[in-house]
């Protein structure tokens, strides 16, 4: 079977590399794999300098809009007054293409790193304080009755029984935010910033420096790899039982 | 057959109106009664009557707009998880944990070291007849095995008073009465206070010392029926002439407050 695969790969990678080679498309369009190593071997350093970078953005983002997203989800769906309010202004504000909003951030927050880590904890934000809310909101009361008489306190309430509760719709918020997240880190580099894998495609596009470009893509392609990976890792963590369930019934 | 016995949980001129809506709807109304140490008594009365609203008043979960609950001859404001436990309908089983940690969950809320825990836990396992399914989680059992860990977990905090929100309600006929006889088994070995909910007659004759009828709209307590049957009691007796009688007289109480209500509605229109 890995044999059929392999040779299925070298047959793609061949008719890309012809394609290019024979000139059929022309070099700003298309970078043949032969291009692309040729750029990873010539500057293989700047990428992984630039990967570093990129990945600690995505983590420092991911996880204050986790914090923030899931502590306002809290909130907004235990308190009704507050939910009320921030339910469709939530919804509303995730319907704007929050790119708009890019140029202020660049103002409010530099041309640096703060700027891209605060644009894309945003853009995460809306989905995991949505699900959160939702997913407390569809909770049965009785779970909050039944916290409430075994004498927990607002706080057990909280972490203990309701939070857990919700991790099925917390995890599908979080898979949303964690994509839109590495979107948003990858995009900010890209329209202004001093390094990272969205400042080297913007920077070798500029140039025309195809095969920089096309190694910039499968570097991006490694950032958002990575974000699923640490995401799998809490999945696994919190929401085992439920895999459980859907296997068993 | 209970009435030497001291009065545990109390309710003086209870009533309670929820002010929501456009217009305050009294839920209940002069709710008094009492509840002897170690007497099983059911509330019966028609869907909608507050019957809920009442359980959570007595387990302190909702405060009163008049009048006042007591355990042990002292108000109940807050939850006593000491003093009492309460059961839901649904079992309210926290579905990531296996059965012997849902058992465990009230002691280990309120600190109990890990030893002690599991031994309690054991203990209320092999009383619900359960022991084997400890490692469980809870999907992997039927309802009325759901509801069995919901009893051990009420249980497990050793409480002297157990509220009951219609824990059968969900469950299929021979089921529930299987679950009737085993809470009674229980009772039986624990000594506990219950107070049940239910909208079976039936039911409620079959397991209680007293059974409250309650009206609808606002919710009164408008009888309060003996059972006045033999204990040990088996299923039998569901067809005895004794046990009819009673089921009549809890009927008539209610189907006659239906009238009354039937014609206050015309007449006030």
């Amino acid at each position: 079977m890995s044999l059929r695969r392999l040779l299925i790969i070298m047959v793609i990678l061949g008719t890309w590399e012809a394609v290019r080679r024979l000139d059929l498309v022309g070099p700003l369009l298309l970078a043949s794999p032969s291009e692309i190593i040729g750029a990873f071997v010539k500057s293989w350093p700047d990428y992984f300098l630039a990967l570093r970078f990129t990945i600690a953005e995505i983590a420092a983002a991911l996880a204050l809009a986790l914090i923030v997203g899931i502590g306002t989800g809290i909130v907004a769906g235990m308190v009704p007054f507050f939910g009320a309010t921030a339910g469709p202004l939530l919804s509303s504000l995730f319907a704007i293409p929050l790119i708009t909003w890019y140029p202020l951030f660049m103002v409010w927050f530099g041309l640096g790193t703060m700027s891209k880590i605060v644009y894309a904890a945003v853009s995460g934000f809306f989905p995991i304080a949505i699900n959160t809310m939702n997913g407390i909101r569809g909770l049965d009361r009785r779970y909050l009755l039944f916290g409430q008489a075994i004498g927990c306190s607002r706080r057990q309430v909280v972490f203990r029984i309701l939070l857990p509760m919700a991790m099925p719709s917390i995890i599908s918020g979080l898979r949303i935010g964690t994509g839109l997240v590495v979107i948003g880190v990858i995009v900010a580099e890209m329209l202004a910033s001093f390094g990272g894998i969205g400042y080297l495609i913007s920077y070798y596009r500029s140039i025309y420096a195809t095969g920089h470009v096309y190694l910039g893509i499968l570097f991006a392609l490694a950032c958002a790899l990575a974000a699923n990976w640490g995401l799998s890792l809490v999945e696994r963590r919190f929401t085992h039982w439920r895999e459980l369930q859907i296997g068993e019934r | 057959m209970t009435s030497t016995k001291p009065v545990v949980i109390e309710t003086r001129g209870l009533r309670k109106v929820f002010s929501a809506g456009r217009a305050p709807i009294t839920a209940l109304q002069d709710i008094s009664f009492a509840v002897r140490e170690g007497s099983f008594v059911s509330l019966v009365g028609p869907s909608g009557c507050g019957k809920s609203t009442l359980l959570q008043m007595l387990a302190g979960l909702m405060p009163s707009t008049a009048g006042e609950v007591f355990v042990d001859g002292l108000p109940v404001r807050k939850p006593a998880p000491d003093k009492i436990s309460v059961m839901f309908q649904d079992a309210t089983l926290l579905p990531w944990k296996r059965v012997a940690e849902n058992v465990e969950f009230p002691l280990e809320v309120r600190g109990t070291d890990a030893a002690e825990r599991r031994e309690r836990a054991a203990a209320m396992l092999s009383l619900v007849g359960l022991t084997d399914f400890g490692a469980r989680y809870p999907h992997e059992l039927s309802g009325g095995m759901r509801q069995r860990v919901a009893i051990a977990r009420a249980l497990a905090p050793d409480p002297r008073i157990l509220l009951m929100d219609e824990p059968f309600g969900a469950l299929d006929e021979q089921t529930r009465i299987k679950m009737g006889h085993e809470l009674l088994d229980i009772w039986s070995k624990t000594r506990k206070t219950i107070f049940l909910i239910t909208h079976s007659l039936t039911e409620a004759l079959f397991l209680s010392d007293i059974v409250l009828v309650m009206s609808h709209r606002p919710g009164r307590i408008v009888g309060v029926i003996e059972a006045g049957l033999p204990r040990p009691r088996t299923y039998d007796i569901i067809g005895s002439a004794e046990f009819g009688a009673a089921r009549n007289r809890i009927w008539k109480l209610i189907s006659q407050d239906d009238d009354e209500s039937g014609d206050n509605g015309m007449a006030s229109l």
